[in-house]
């Protein structure tokens, strides 16, 4: 092995504290080949990244990416050197990168990306990053370092319709409804206008505070999407059919927020001319990341593991396994690590009362603050005398293995899922950790 | 028997989980066969207090509490003010506790008049008090666990604490004081939810609710273990640091 494919095992940002270490502005050099594509964003960073590379690497252009586990700015640096080469080539090839809201000031201070494209803002870890409002200004000082980069948008993110920048923007959005909701849910973010903090209005809502609305009181309004979803044709747990700009798309991943995640890598390839018949393909077959909806097969028995880390996040997956009218299983992991927020009172903003209408077999709890969970979801409705309260990993596979039913989901905040997907590698379920 | 709980600003305070307490307020009433009725009372809202039995004030943004100062003072104050004088049952947490004292200054120096009903004021930090926090209360002998996440500095005069700190910062990181207790209305930093881990508390609660509607009311007890093990698991923790 060498060392430095040692050194990149597991999405390390050693390499790159080294590399800055040596040379502050390392990232400006080993980037200096490449048209960087910035994601940030609350949530939907990563499938969002792996879609858009995905398109690009179909459309046959250099592309690299990096992942999930290094898009702070250290390890954004180690993934460039880890692709760099010391012989030019005559073509730019492509960096889709994902960073961290926080970092994005790191990496434009010495890059100048073609394209930055920001998902959404939910509350998030309200012990690292505050409050959206500080999330929203933290992403937009590293904008500001950049005024030549283009900028793809939530249209449908009432936080991004208002900014005062010289950036070329290009919205995109819902231009149909998924359902008939025009009232914003009471615990929703962000739902006072950001011109006069006005309440707004919707036409309709897709899901938390995003959708199109519009202050009756100031006339802000959602801006003109140039890439809009027209027509829903069919949602269910595997995936969902729309219209996209008129033409028909396959997404295969399932739940209105990867409709978003699908639809803001389309208008960034479109951004970068790429034809649609491509991105089509590599829409209806992209590989969920991992811990992304991510299918694994124990013993006959489906399993699909969930990232959840915020509210907006896990209520999405809770509708998502509303759509299940199979006898199902539920495994729900609570960890708080510094990666998933050292505060847990998160999860009594998310709606698992939704839960408690399906055809429910075993509930297993897990993770460093299983008994907050516990008592969740106790007050959610369910029987506490049936949980089972599962140590360790170990544990909960013994129960797992044991379900009845087809399918057990879990739903695992950042550090549980990683260490269980390295359980399940040391036992053979996986077989790449990253 | 039924309560009334009145949840303020449902809509605009909101984000740090505080919706738990209400939520098992009524899941705890509910299994002793008491019906709960939750109002939401926001913006441009009149606030009756003889239609409530217990009020629940949360924790918000500032961009949001800012919208929620003025709406308080201009439709709420004097209603409020009968409310907590009469000893009826308040809970606030972090922004609405903030915002029942004299002022409110933000980390940016804006300076929010609050109701001034308690003899307390609040003054923004540098530094954000963040983590895991355990308090005790010696008149009761209780020990109370939760999260704090607050740049807030606040000063209770005279007024009682909720408890004294035993890890964490509490109040203002000097005074050694958690939140603080008059009459019937409680107010604290705590996230947590703050009920989830503190069942004494929340039934605390419901009896000064129910003895102020019913008299004299004993509440069954519940099976706790899962609350106390998620308390027992915060305290030997933050205790092994």
């Amino acid at each position: 092995m060498r060392l430095s494919k040692f050194l990149f095992k597991g999405g390390t940002n050693f390499p790159g504290k080294i590399a800055l270490k040596l040379d502050k502005n390392i990232l400006k050099t080993v980037a200096n080949n490449y048209e960087v594509i910035l994601i940030t964003g609350t949530n939907g960073k990563t499938t969002t990244t792996s879609m858009i590379y995905s398109i690009i690497k179909d459309s046959n252009k250099p592309v690299i990416t990096n992942n999930t586990g290094a898009n702070m700015y250290t390890g954004i640096v180690a993934c460039f050197i880890s692709n760099y080469s010391f012989k030019k080539s005559a073509e730019k090839k492509i960096a889709v990168i994902e960073v961290d809201e926080a970092n994005v000031k790191f990496i434009t201070e010495y890059i100048s990306p073609k394209i930055i494209t920001i998902t959404n803002l939910f509350r998030d870890q309200l012990d690292r990053y505050g409050e959206v409002y500080t999330t929203l200004k933290k992403i937009l000082e590293g904008v500001e370092k950049t005024p030549a980069s283009t900028l793809v948008l939530n249209g449908d993110e009432s936080l991004l319709g208002n900014l005062n920048l010289k950036n070329d923007i290009v919205y995109y959005g819902f231009g149909t409804k998924v359902h008939e909701n025009k009232i914003v849910d009471i615990n929703a973010d962000a739902k006072f206008c950001t011109v006069c903090k006005a309440p707004y209005e919707y036409n309709f809502i897709t899901y938390n505070h995003l959708g199109d609305f519009y202050c009756t009181e100031c006339g802000y309004k959602r801006p003109t999407l140039t890439y809009s979803v027209d027509k829903i044709v069919d949602l269910n747990t595997n995936g969902s059919t729309v219209h996209i700009n008129n033409k028909e798309y396959y997404i295969n991943q399932p739940g209105t927020y990867n409709i978003y995640n699908a639809l803001c890598a389309y208008s960034v390839a479109r951004a970068l001319g790429i034809q649609d018949n491509i991105i089509e393909h590599a829409l209806k077959n992209v590989a969920s990341s991992f811990g992304r909806q991510e299918t694994l097969n124990i013993e006959g028995k489906e399993i699909k593991i969930i990232l959840v880390k915020n509210p907006a996040g896990y209520d999405e997956a809770v509708n998502t396994i509303n759509l299940d009218t199979r006898k199902i299983n539920l495994s729900l992991l609570l960890n708080d690590n510094y990666a998933d927020g050292k505060d847990v009172s998160w999860i009594w903003d998310v709606n698992f009362e939704r839960l408690t209408s399906l055809n429910i077999n075993k509930i297993m709890i897990s993770g460093i603050r299983l008994y907050d969970m516990a008592i969740r979801l106790k007050v959610a409705g369910f029987q506490s005398d049936s949980f089972l309260l599962c140590k360790d990993e170990e544990a909960l596979l013994n129960e797992i293995k044991t379900c009845d039913g087809e399918i057990v989901y879990i739903l695992a905040t950042y550090t549980a899922m990683i260490n269980l997907r390295k359980f399940l590698h040391t036992k053979g379920y996986i077989d790449k950790i990253w | 028997m039924e309560i009334n709980i009145c949840h303020l600003y449902p809509d605009l305070l909101n984000v740090y989980g505080d919706v738990g307490n209400i939520l098992i307020l009524k899941h705890r009433a509910e299994l002793r066969s008491i019906k709960v009725n939750i109002v939401n009372v926001s913006m441009g809202d009149v606030f009756k207090a003889e239609d409530y039995d217990i009020v629940f004030f949360g924790g918000g943004q500032d961009y949001e509490q800012a919208i929620v100062s003025p709406d308080l003072i201009k439709f709420k104050k004097s209603a409020i003010e009968d409310y907590i004088q009469s000893g009826k049952v308040f809970l606030a947490i972090c922004g609405g506790y903030q915002l029942l004292g004299k002022y409110y200054t933000t980390p940016d120096g804006e300076k929010l008049e609050g109701l001034g009903i308690l003899d307390i004021y609040t003054e923004g930090g540098d530094k954000r008090f963040i983590g895991n926090t355990i308090i005790h209360n010696e008149a009761f002998d209780e020990t109370y666990v939760g999260f704090e996440n607050h740049s807030g500095r606040t000063y209770i005069n005279d007024l009682k604490p909720l408890g004294t700190v035993k890890v964490g910062y509490g109040n203002n990181g000097e005074d050694g004081n958690e939140g603080c207790i008059y009459k019937n209305t409680f107010c604290t930093y705590f996230h947590g939810s703050l009920l989830s881990k503190n069942p004494e508390l929340a039934d605390r609660i419901l009896t000064l609710a129910l003895n102020n509607k019913y008299n004299e009311v004993a509440l069954t007890s519940l099976d706790d273990s899962l609350e106390i093990k998620a308390k027992e698991f915060i305290i030997n923790r933050e205790a092994s640091k």
